[in-house]
């Protein structure tokens, strides 16, 4: 038993291969009867201290001087088995055995009917909060930040009337670590945020993939680099898919195109997010954000459970630890590996995509988010010129729905990227295709970006024209 | 029943002497600190609903010795991180350990605000003087003339001076308890103890956030042997940190309770607005007239001409209608009293782009906006605007029909300048047909649900825009 469990009213014990010879207890005893010993201990290949308790009045005062939770105790702790335990490891895995810790079980979430309800009227960050209480969230934590507050401003108003707590961050980098221990506490949390706040929470991100913290991110991206502007822009692909802060990181990232999808792939976050034990970005844009449209409410909530792993402050949970700390590398690269495996479970499991018009395409558009929309309109116009287009709208931009897209290219003349970004979409797209190792047709862009959408005419013209190969 | 592990199986798999003895080297303060936390964690009967969170430094791998739910922070934020972990659930017990590299220097912000929200939460902040786990650097803490690895000429004023977070948190509002203490010999370290312990009671007992700063020794970097590192804390520190204590609660203070969700259906469904409630259909049909698919609309204005509520009623008119209808809003850079304008699109089935470049139908409630957008207007299009505020419209496509109203001046005639953009949407009405009458009665009263004494004025608006168009008819 460590010192701490004992009274100090007896005359003090030492195993001298728990001393590490610091000499504060020297300084403390008033009777000056502690001196270093006169050998090496073989064990520890430190001097420990020697105690000459003849003269002991068990004032106690070197056991509170000592720092060692194994160090000096009082003689009246029962020492045997620990001592063994030094000599014989097995023997603490007895002790150990014959008070086993219980394993802590989910507590599953719950599906809460909902009544029929006709369909709201709701701006996109609306739509999505809205999917977060939905799915259970009940604790928001964010930094305000346009094009992406009014989220959290909804979140604000109505959290604290369903008993749910509304934290204004002192940043975007508090933020995430807000998550970080709501989500390792086992419960659903989010953030409303956008690029540049983004990019301040990659740290934290990290380390949640890491520590497998869940957490929702409502990223609306607006137009970059820098301060930018609070256009739509849809350049942070690279870094939802790319850059999730240092190390071997991946995330889900979903891109909704209408306040629906807002609302849908956000309760999805929360669904997935649980899943994978991983946080999972939702990716709009800064346009998706302020459109008002129709939203359907589904015909289900949920009341979030508690999973077993959660550090929730309780009997139950108290043996669970979230860390991202592996300080032998045979260990850290051991996490690697378990990481990878979840990320290949994702990528088989994720991908989703949204085919419009897809069946005899000869000219296949790819976009996603708002542009997308665009896109859209432009095919209605081009087959009625006669033209053969399609779309292929990812909903994962990672994992990147490769499985949806292989099957329709035998039909397809060309690719065509349509996005408000300068190539980020079409990484993702070739990353993928290389990957797949799969022969593609050739690939033609249309590129917006500061905040400037692409519109039906050069949408159209990108699909008429010669093709353009990079 | 103890609060350190009887074999600290994470520090390196529990090998050998690692089994039971911590990573901290000999006299460091650490060891003590924690020792004196374990044991106010048990005398406080707590070990089962304690949080630890662990910092970046020295104490990194605090979670190998306590047994008790653990978590590891990013440096600097393990008060964001406690705080996360006590609106989870109130009723943990959160501790959060730092250094002085971790507190007072990258997570300066972090533990401010977590002080000022005054959450029930307690930090141990353990002050040495220096960056003790990367090799002895400076730290804010360090005091002036003191040699570290980055300061090899002794800390001078332009690196700044000695953070004394004590002082500044006793000038906070949201801590309730804050001492500092030393650890330097046998009545510091009593005085130690005991100021843990009441830090951690103060929080069981919901009074607010609380901190102890503990000045720590730090041989091995001090490059001292442990007892002359005593002395030196005792002799250098102390005269720039002064111990004691520095804040204790009012009598009768107490935080707060935090809130602990509960999930009904009903409340939610209130707070979102969401109901069975369908409002009547009254239009025959899409708007054909105006495009076989998708009609796009634009309202241009100052921030206050009300466009965007405008926006608003004829996106709920054609959602009401069975229609699929989007409303997209733009402010001016300042956002508020500058240029607003808003998109509109009524789609028969599908609004593919939400954005209105080359709208079917424009409302224009001044000058420069009417200027600009104008000459966008699609050809067979309609221009409306406020004939009060625009003298001389500009010269638009000869296709498309510019139907000046005097909305202001109608607004301002029935006492309530605020109505314009109702009037705005009766001229609309009467100009395109886009829908009856009743479509926009209807979606009045969807907006102002509750507020029937402004229906009657906001309808004779909309009456009074849409005679003013009839009257132009006949004119013309």
């Amino acid at each position: 038993m460590p010192a701490t469990a004992r009274p100090v009213r007896a005359k003090p014990f030492l195993v001298p291969e728990y001393c590490k010879g610091c000499g504060r207890c020297i300084d403390a005893c008033p009777k000056h009867l502690i001196e270093l010993d006169d050998h090496v201990n073989p064990e520890s290949g430190l001097i420990p201290v020697h105690i000459h308790d003849e003269d002991c009045n068990a004032c106690g005062l070197c056991i509170t001087a000592c720092p060692e939770p194994f160090g000096l105790h009082g003689a009246d702790v029962l020492y045997d088995w620990e001592h063994a335990a030094m000599e014989h490891g097995e023997l603490a895995v007895e002790a150990r055995a014959e008070r086993p810790w219980p394993t802590p079980q989910d507590i599953p979430a719950v599906r809460l009917p909902l009544p029929p309800t006709e369909p709201l009227m709701v701006k996109g960050t609306y739509a999505s909060a809205i999917g977060a209480l939905l799915a259970g969230c009940r604790h928001f934590f964010g930094y305000p930040i346009t094009p992406s507050t009014e989220g959290a401003e909804l979140m604000a108003k109505i959290l604290p009337h369903l008993d749910g707590v509304f934290i204004q961050a002192v940043s975007e980098v508090a933020t995430v670590n807000h998550m970080y221990g709501c989500g390792g506490a086992g419960l659903p949390c989010m953030t409303f945020t956008s690029s540049p706040g983004f990019s301040l929470m990659l740290e934290g991100i990290s380390y949640m993939i890491g520590a497998e913290v869940p957490g929702v991110f409502v990223e609306i991206s607006r137009g970059g680099p820098g301060l930018g502007n609070i256009g739509p822009e849809q350049a942070d692909i690279k870094l939802c898919c790319r850059g999730l802060g240092h190390g071997n990181t991946h995330a889900v990232v979903l891109a909704p195109a209408d306040p629906q999808e807002m609302l849908d792939l956000t309760m999805l976050a929360f669904e997935l997010t649980f899943k994978y034990r991983s946080p999972v970005v939702v990716l709009g844009d800064g346009y998706l954000g302020q459109v008002t449209g129709k939203v359907q409410l589904p015909d289900h909530m949920i009341q979030p459970g508690l999973p077993h792993w959660a550090v929730y402050g309780d009997r139950e949970h108290r043996r669970n630890l979230i860390t991202s700390i592996y300080l032998q590398e045979a260990d850290l690269e051991q996490w690697n590996v378990h990481l990878n495996a979840k990320y290949a479970a994702m990528t088989a499991d994720e991908q989703r995509a949204d085919l419009f018009r897809c069946d005899d395409a000869e000219v296949l558009f790819v976009a996603a988010n708002t542009p997308a929309r665009m896109v859209k309109g432009a095919i209605q116009a081009l087959r009625a010129e006669g033209i053969k287009a399609g779309l292929f709208r990812p909903i994962t931009l990672w994992p990147f729905p490769i499985d949806k897209l292989t099957p329709l290219l035998p039909q397809v003349q060309k690719l065509v990227v349509v996005e408000a970004s300068p190539g980020q979409l079409e990484d993702e797209l070739r990353l993928a295709l290389s990957h797949a190792g799969v022969d593609h047709p050739p690939i033609a862009h249309v590129r917006r970006f500061g905040g400037v959408l692409p519109q039906a005419p050069e949408i159209m013209a990108a699909a008429r024209g010669a093709v353009e190969v990079q | 029943m103890t609060v350190f592990y009887e074999r600290f199986e994470r520090h390196a798999h529990a090998q050998g002497l690692k089994a039971h003895s911590t990573h901290y080297c000999p006299g460091c303060g650490h060891g003590l600190v924690q020792k004196y936390m374990a044991e106010a964690i048990e005398e406080l009967g707590i070990q089962d609903r304690t949080v630890a969170v662990s910092p970046v430094g020295c104490a990194v791998f605090m979670y190998y010795y306590f047994d008790t739910g653990n978590t590891q922070a990013a440096h600097g934020r393990a008060p964001a991180v406690a705080v996360g972990h006590k609106v989870a659930n109130p009723d943990s017990i959160v501790i959060s350990y730092q250094g002085d590299g971790d507190l007072a220097s990258i997570g300066m912000a972090e533990i401010m605000h977590a002080a000022q929200m005054g959450l029930p939460i307690t930090v141990i902040f353990v002050n040495n003087a220096n960056y003790a786990m990367t090799g002895g650097q400076m730290a804010p803490t360090t005091l002036m003339d003191q040699k570290t690895a980055t300061s090899p000429d002794g800390r001078k004023p332009f690196m700044g001076q000695p953070m004394k977070v004590a002082e500044l948190m006793t000038q906070l509002d949201g801590p309730v308890y804050v001492e500092r203490v030393a650890l330097y010999d046998s009545k510091q370290r009593n005085r130690a103890k005991k100021a843990i312990k009441r830090a951690i009671e103060l929080q069981m007992q919901g009074i607010g956030f609380t901190m102890v700063e503990v000045l720590s020794e730090c041989p091995v970097q001090l490059k001292l042997d442990p007892i002359q590192a005593q002395d030196w804390v005792k002799e250098k520190m102390v005269p720039v940190f002064p111990l004691g204590l520095k804040k204790e609660p009012a009598p009768g203070q107490a935080y707060p309770a935090l809130p602990k969700p509960e999930f009904h259906a009903d409340r939610l469904l209130g707070e979102v607005g969401a109901n069975a409630e369908r409002v009547a259909a009254h239009a025959q049909g899409f708007p054909a007239h105006l495009d076989p698919d998708d009609v796009s609309l634009k309202f241009a204005g100052a921030g206050g001409d009300g466009a965007q509520t405008a926006a608003m009623l004829v996106t709920r008119a054609g959602l009401n209608e069975g229609f699929d209808s989007t409303h997209i809003p733009s402010y001016g850079p300042e956002s508020r009293g500058g240029t607003s304008y808003a998109d509109v699109h009524v789609a028969k089935d599908e609004v593919l782009s939400p954005a209105s470049p080359d709208p079917h139908i424009l409302v224009a409630f001044n000058a420069p906006s009417l200027a600009k957008f104008g000459p966008s207007v699609r050809k067979g299009g309609v221009a409306i605007y406020d004939s009060t505020v625009v003298e001389a419209p500009p010269v638009l496509d000869p296709s498309v029909r510019v139907v000046g109203v005097p909305m202001s001046q109608i607004a301002i005639s029935m006492g309530a300048r605020v109505v314009k953009n109702v009037v705005a949407l009766g001229a609309l009405h009467a100009a395109t047909d886009i829908f009856p009458r009743e479509t926009f009665v209807a979606a009045l009263e969807h907006m102002l649900h509750g507020k029937q004494d402004y229906m009657a004025m906001n309808v004779d608006a909309f009456d009074r825009g849409a005679a003013a168009v009839r009257a132009l008819h006949a004119e013309s």
